[in-house]
């Protein structure tokens, strides 16, 4: 299901992430540990889509490319992101985020507004 | 992306124009252009006088210029000041009488006219270019008194109410185009609502410019009697046209004891295109008088179009314990600029008032908060809470804030808070991580950031206004 081959990720030319390569099956749960610093997060970002990171290496999710998909279509094929330190939108209520956030990804599958 | 995006841009839904014959004034600004209009709206001598007086007041007066946008300079001469349907030579009786292309244009506009289509609990007059073309659910407002139609049909009907108040509130020796506008204004809405009356529904106004080379000179006088209240609604479109057009209307609203008026404008004139060319000039004097005890004055504006957004509805806190409020959302996308805010002129003992604006800035727009809160000798005890927060969206675009403050009274107690922020990468990250695309998730960033104010709109503006604020800022992230 999602397939990390020879990964490598630099920021500000400082590598990261070196030769990572994962396959992980429908129906596993993978924990991935490691002390500060080790790329857990990096892993975690490059894998949702955050900018900022030079990367090579390949990655395929669910027979897609991921790296042609923008963070939202990620989301919408189930790529979740737990935030450590989620932020907060000013104005904006957990309810209302999560039924915009909800509904966004519905839309993505034609099913209808709740 | 960008390009696919910049593609996805809507075009301004209103943009289209009405093919339909016209009477108008002959071009240029004169004296035989405003005995035309005085003329042909058969109004009394008084008035005819009145707007001579304040054309002669404007040949001394020079436009001010010391607001932030500046604009190339009007050519008055080259102006309609008097545009109206052909049909409407004798004022139809009914809507049966009533152009069916007119009908058509409501219709498209989103406002219908006719009877069973009509907005539920929406009283409407709508405003076409110079002349008002109907107004709805008259009938069951005069039942409760209250007098609801246009200026013109004031004029006629109910002289009196309309000596007495207008001018009352924004002389006409006020600015150059407050006094521009009492020379040659054509329409807009009238309200009375009579003592102790509390007006069952929402009034509403919706002003469409068609005609091109022609200004819009709106008048809109509401006047609430002890004891009443009345929700008043605003909105506004015109065609998309490469020359900027001039709207420059004068709003008076007077609050006697213990009145509540509150009035909301989602305001969405052309813009514009995205290369500057073209959109309204949208010059407004708004002025509300809280002439009475305990009486209340709320402004709430959306202000998403024009080229030039140039507007401070104020509030004069004349009468003890009177309230002022004013709750703005100024958007300027592309090559929009907007210079608006308020004053809140403090005279009576105890009074209060209460600002709350947010200024959101995208492409390369510029958007001015400028207010004044004047605190006069006798109004003691008196309070003032100012909160300006401005939101900028990409770096070519500017913020800018300028509140006086002048405070003679030292029993009065005035604050102020300002914050600029940007829309952060980690907001916009959160956000699309949880499915949103970057229209979405800036639509829902900016409302958050002005829910102070939609809250305060009707429940049936909120809704749409909410809709607005996203496509205003379509194809500002790339």
């Amino acid at each position: 299901m999602l397939n990390i081959q020879n990964l490598s990720a630099k920021v500000d030319k400082k590598s990261i992430l070196n030769g990572l390569s994962l396959n992980i099956k429908p129906g596993e749960v993978h924990a991935i540990m490691g002390p500060n610093g080790s790329g857990k997060s990096t892993l975690a970002n490059i894998l949702s889509g955050k900018k900022g990171y030079d990367i090579s290496g390949k990655i395929n999710y669910e027979n897609n490319d991921l790296f042609n998909l923008a963070i939202e279509e990620r989301a919408h094929k189930g790529l979740f992101l737990a935030f450590q330190y989620p932020l907060e939108i000013p104005g904006v209520n957990t309810s209302n985020f999560l039924k915009t956030s909800l509904n966004a990804i519905r839309k993505s599958k034609g099913q209808k507004r709740t | 992306m960008r390009e696919k995006e910049l593609e996805k841009i809507k075009e301004y839904k209103y943009g289209f124009s009405t093919d339909i014959e016209t009477i108008k004034a002959p071009k240029g600004l004169n004296e035989e252009v405003i005995k035309f209009i005085s003329k042909i709206k058969k109004e009394p001598k008084w008035l005819l006088d009145w707007r001579l007086k304040a054309y002669e007041r404007l040949k001394i007066l020079k436009e001010p210029n010391w607001q932030k946008p500046k604009y190339p300079k009007i050519n008055y001469q080259d102006l309609y000041y008097y545009s109206a349907p052909k049909s409407f030579k004798e004022k139809p009786k009914n809507l049966d009488e009533l152009d069916p292309k007119l009908l058509e244009t409501y219709k498209k506009l989103g406002i219908p006219l006719q009877e069973q289509k009509r907005l539920n609990n929406i009283a409407v007059d709508a405003v076409f270019d110079s002349v008002s073309v109907a107004t709805t659910f008259k009938e069951k407002l005069t039942e409760k008194g209250i007098i609801f139609c246009s200026i013109s049909e004031a004029i006629q009907k109910h002289p009196d109410l309309v000596k007495k108040y207008l001018g009352s509130v924004i002389p006409i020796t006020d600015h150059y185009f407050a006094t521009l506008n009492s020379a040659v204004f054509t329409d807009g809405s009238f309200v009375y609502v009579p003592k102790n009356v509390r007006c069952p529904m929402e009034l509403s106004t919706y002003f469409r410019i068609n005609a091109s080379d022609t200004g819009q000179f709106e008048r809109t006088l509401i006047i609430a009697d002890k004891g009443s209240y009345v929700s008043y609604l605003e909105g506004c479109t015109a065609p998309m046209r490469d020359e900027n057009q001039l709207h420059a209307a004068n709003v008076e609203l007077v609050a006697l004891d213990d009145a509540e008026i509150k009035y909301s404008t989602v305001q969405n004139w052309y813009p514009g295109d995205k290369d500057g060319k073209g959109g309204i000039y949208n010059f407004v004097t708004k002025r509300g008088l809280c002439k009475g005890k305990n009486s209340k004055i709320s402004w709430t504006q959306v202000e998403t179009g024009s080229a030039i957004t140039w507007k401070y509805p104020s509030c004069i806190l004349m009468g003890d314990n009177s309230i002022g409020e004013f709750y703005s959302i100024a958007i300027t996308n592309n090559h929009q600029k907007a210079d608006t805010g308020t004053k809140m002129t403090h005279l009576g003992k105890n009074t209060k008032s209460k600002i709350i604006s947010k200024g959101i800035s995208a492409g390369f727009a510029d958007n001015t908060y400028r207010g004044l809160v004047d605190i006069g000798r006798n109004a003691i005890n008196s309070r003032n809470y100012t909160q300006c927060d401005s939101l900028l969206i990409g770096n070519k675009c500017g913020a800018h804030t300028v509140p006086y403050i002048r405070n003679k009274n030292s029993l009065a107690n005035v604050e102020h808070e300002a914050t600029t922020s940007k829309i952060s990468d980690e907001q916009l990250f959160y956000c699309n991580q949880r499915g949103l695309n970057q229209e979405e998730a800036v639509s829902l960033i900016v409302n958050g950031f002005c829910k102070e104010v939609l809250q305060q709109l009707p429940m049936e503006f909120a809704v749409e206004a909410q809709k607005l604020v996203g496509i205003s800022l379509e194809g500002s992230v790339g």
